[in-house]
């Protein structure tokens, strides 16, 4: 049995940066998430470390706080947040009064704002279209969620934290009413943890009200399905946005090596049973080409899909929602926290924390806004050609990931799985998408004894699958003959269908 | 500059390069322009001729009535592999098997891939379970782990050589080089191995395979065979260089690195074909055309959203139906729907649905070939190259 004072159940950003938060001011705690680290909507989501921009007309509140913890994060998290900046775009058509308004609300919000001639617009993204009637600078950024998700999780496991990661909560215990603790399923092995606490936080995000529901709650969420597609390479060096009302398709964020665009707004009521709908892409590439006329041509290497935990209002759809957030006193000893954005998952934390201390009758204050993330020392940062310098053993030609950083990060506490190599170094990310590196990385995991032969065959398989899902809604053009190679490689050399 | 043909033959792959053999040996004058390296480079080097059970050949029979091979039937398929091997034979990368019979080569994540005729390299690939295998890896070897295979046979062992480099053109390289390779040779002589195979990743020579292969085999006194490796593939490299080497000894003209810029036609007649250059434009005219670009991972064909199109005369393809029902869900299932687009053709390989009378079409780019359902994939390009250059070579007299 483990014995800690507070469980944080998920480890997406707002539970990894909860769990950084009470390290800093000396709380034990311990970490439980049902599969890897960003494995929800956090990971699944734009990459967009909002200016507040996106929000500043209809959502003046969530607006604010996103201007406030972008300034921090991109403070603190000098390599994991790619300081881009980013355009509101007005196409031909687009109304003149929403700008005005635009112009306003950010002012009143506090987000530096810069208007751009048309002709300035495009010496800076030279591939937007050249018909746009003028376009307003703001500060916007491209942020690494797993990347920024490590980072907390390093400052806690620097203080004692303990993380269990691909393990599920499968009951919360109750005792005379109260929440004293949780039992936790090891994914792996099916081993049952028993993990004793005197405060349990929800931060589960779309998974809330199930994870409530254990402790017989209930939690006011709605689930909104957003989809976003990934190119081949980096379209625009600056995040662009529609100058219009949120719509479907209307954000493109260069993210490393390649950029992604989105998203689509659909109810869901599964946050386990979610995927790309063809004609989702088909609208986002419309959207897209017509800020970035070269979109179509692109070449599209995947589509993903992540569940928005929405705070629940009457009426009105997904869009329309606040992306503001709220902690539930469920008044048992289990706190959940709700709806927000990884924009803004840092002053969650500090919110969420701050109701722990009062619980505890502590006053340390949070000092998470004034400290640098720990644990960048080792990260290469931006911009990616830094990777570069170490050339030797390179196994993700894509990606820049060499054999020794493989071996490395698979040495890693609880780093078992082909996903966690992934969100860890970035391998299989690039245009590829793994095609060729995840075979020799869980070649090399398997040489280190991480895993069996089978095992390791196993998670290509369901890697395959799982990439193929991803891939299938946009495959056409040039990311048909490069999956037709793909196939060739899996099922043609190595012949990998046939079950023996 | 302007060059006369008899036959221009677009498409540098297996079936292009066999239509242009084919054709040289009647005679005629021909040219083969590519827009670079064919999807043979990274295959196995393996003749895939089509996975079944019993025998390939007759299989055949067994397979819808649309598919290509049926255009140019058995007898001729089999006439076909055989001029392949011949051809291959004098190119110093002779292939053992029997269209009567397929036969298995270990594949590098241990299991065993259906093929008919292998490279001499894998002849011994095909070997009884129980017997001893001794695998060969080479240090930090990015494309080859063993365990794969060690795993699957109990009765298998593994030894490890440093080549000090670690891609696998690198280490194919360092075969080549005489004292590299009496340094792996004494060093493979020290080890104490049980009697049985010796299998290694097919890196034994980049070009001159069947020297290092017969070296390796006779200093060790065992049956040696290698394991074709994703790419670059060491034995698809072989057979494409065996190949290209074929064209070039029958004067065949390669225009290679050359994307085609513009088609002239004359009423029913493609008269020429100008090719994209870094300097002064190439016009290639010819009597008769063959169009062999392949399938969509070489270019032949592109699809759109919702449409696919033949990339060289917008020929009209077939398509399966829109592009929801274009794939399985599942990644291993045989065969995607999308595999059945391509150009449907007549009995003597003309494409239907145009009025081009000049013009004939082989290997993937055909309609219904579905070269991954079946397994037939360079089987298919050999019979089809072969019999639309006989169907063209009366034209282009």
């Amino acid at each position: 049995m483990i014995r800690t004072d507070v469980i944080i159940i998920g480890g997406g950003s707002t539970g990894c940066g909860i769990a950084r938060d009470l390290a800093l001011r000396g709380i034990p705690h311990c970490l439980i998430e049902k599969g890897d680290f960003a494995a929800g909507a956090t990971g699944a989501c734009h990459g967009l470390l909002h200016s507040g921009g996106r929000y500043a007309v209809n959502d003046p509140e969530a607006a604010a706080e996103c201007i406030a913890e972008n300034m921090i994060l991109r403070k603190i998290g000098k390599k994991c947040v790619e300081q881009t900046g980013g355009l509101f775009v007005r196409l031909p058509g687009d109304s003149k009064r929403f700008r005005d308004t635009f112009l306003k609300k950010c002012e009143e919000v506090g987000i530096a704002t810069e208007e751009l001639s048309p002709s300035r617009a495009l010496d800076l993204v030279p591939t937007l279209n050249p018909s746009l009637e003028e376009a307003i600078r703001v500060p916007d950024c491209s942020i690494d969620p797993f990347r920024l998700c490590m980072l907390n999780i390093t400052s806690s496991q620097k203080r004692g934290g303990q993380i269990l990661t691909h393990h599920k909560v499968t009951e919360i215990i109750k005792e005379h009413g109260r929440c004293v603790g949780v039992k936790a399923r090891e994914e792996a092995t099916s081993d049952c943890k028993e993990i004793r606490g005197k405060v349990i936080i929800n931060a589960t995000g779309a998974w809330g009200d199930q994870v409530a529901h254990l402790a017989g709650g209930s939690v006011p969420i709605t689930l909104s399905k957003g989809s976003l597609v990934v190119t081949n390479h980096r379209i625009t060096n600056m995040v662009i946005n529609r100058l219009r009302p949120a719509s479907d398709g209307d954000i493109v964020v260069p993210n490393e090596a390649v950029c992604l665009a989105g998203t689509t707004s659909i109810p869901v009521t599964d946050p386990d049973r979610i995927g790309v709908d063809p004609a989702e892409v088909d609208i986002i590439a419309t959207q897209a080409q017509e800020m970035l006329p070269g979109f179509g041509a692109t070449r599209l290497i995947r589509t993903y899909a992540g569940v928005r935990p929405l705070l629940k209002a009457d009426g009105g759809d997904g869009r329309a929602i606040s992306r503001g957030f709220r902690i539930i006193d469920h008044q048992d000893g289990l706190f959940s926290i709700l709806g927000g954005k990884l924009t803004t998952y840092r002053l969650m934390a500090e919110q969420m924390t701050d109701r722990v201390m009062e619980v505890f009758g502590r006053k340390t204050r949070c000092r998470t806004a004034e400290l640098s993330l720990e644990g960048q020392e080792e990260l290469s940062g931006y911009p990616l050609s830094n990777r570069l310098k170490t050339l030797e053993g390179i196994v993700c030609e894509c990606e820049l990931v060499t054999a020794d950083t493989v071996e490395r990060v698979a040495g890693q506490v609880g780093a078992r799985h082909i996903g966690d190599i992934q969100h860890r170094t970035r391998l299989g990310m690039g245009p590829c998408q793994g095609g060729f590196c995840t075979y020799r990385a869980l070649g090399i995991m398997q040489e280190m004894g991480k895993m069996t032969p089978e095992e390791s065959m196993r998670m290509l398989r369901e890697f395959l699958q799982r990439r193929f899902k991803g891939i299938k809604p946009a495959l056409w053009g040039d990311q048909l003959r490069e999956e037709q190679l793909v196939e060739y490689i899996y099922l043609g050399i190595l012949n990998m269908e046939q079950v023996q | 500059m302007n060059a006369v043909y008899d036959v221009v033959i677009i498409g540098g792959g297996m079936s292009g390069m066999m239509a242009a053999v084919t054709l040289a040996g009647k005679g005629r004058k021909v040219a083969v322009i590519s827009k670079g390296d064919p999807v043979c480079c990274f295959s196995t080097g393996c003749i895939d001729l089509l996975a079944t059970g019993g025998d390939p050949l007759e299989g055949i029979g067994t397979l819808p009535d649309n598919h290509p091979y049926h255009l140019v039937g058995k007898d001729a398929v089999a006439k076909a592999l055989e001029l392949f091997r011949g051809i291959m034979s004098e190119e110093g990368v002779p292939y053992v098997g029997d269209v009567h019979a397929n036969r298995g080569v270990l594949t590098s994540l241990g299991r065993r891939k259906t093929t008919c005729l292998v490279p001499e390299t894998m002849e011994f690939s095909d070997f009884d379970p129980d017997e001893y295998i001794h695998v060969i890896s080479f240090h930090k070897m990015k494309d080859f782990y063993p365990q794969y295979i060690t795993s699957r046979y109990p009765n298998a062992g593994h030894s490890i050589f440093d080549p000090g480099v670690i891609t696998t053109p690198g280490i194919a390289e360092k075969f080549e080089n005489r004292p590299f390779l009496e340094s792996f040779l004494s060093w493979l002589g020290g080890l104490d191995i049980p009697e049985g195979r010796i299998a290694l990743p097919a890196v034994l020579g980049k070009s001159l395979a069947g020297d290092v292969y017969r070296e390796v085999s006779a200093g060790c006194g065992r049956k040696v065979f290698e394991i074709p490796t994703l790419p670059p593939s060491i034995s698809g490299l072989r057979l494409f260089g065996g190949m290209k080497n074929a064209l070039l000894r029958r004067g065949i003209d390669l225009y290679w690195g050359r994307g085609i810029y513009s088609v002239e036609k004359l009423g029913n007649r493609i008269e020429a074909v100008t090719l994209t250059s870094q300097g002064r434009a190439t016009r290639v005219e010819g009597t008769a055309f063959i169009l062999a670009t392949g399938s969509f991972v070489s270019g032949g064909l592109q699809a759109s959203m919702d449409t696919v199109t033949e990339t060289i005369f917008d020929l009209s393809a077939y398509l399966p139906g829109g592009r929801e029902g274009w794939f399985n869900d599942d990644f291993f299932a045989p065969g995607h729907e999308i595999e059945k687009a391509g150009i449907r053709v007549d009995a003597s390989f003309r494409p239907v649905d145009t009025e081009i009378e000049n013009l004939y079409v082989c290997g993937s780019i055909l309609a219904f070939s579905e070269v991954m359902k079946y397994r037939c994939g360079h089987g298919m390009a050999i019979a089809t190259g072969v019999a639309a250059a006989e169907a063209c070579g009366g034209l282009a007299q």
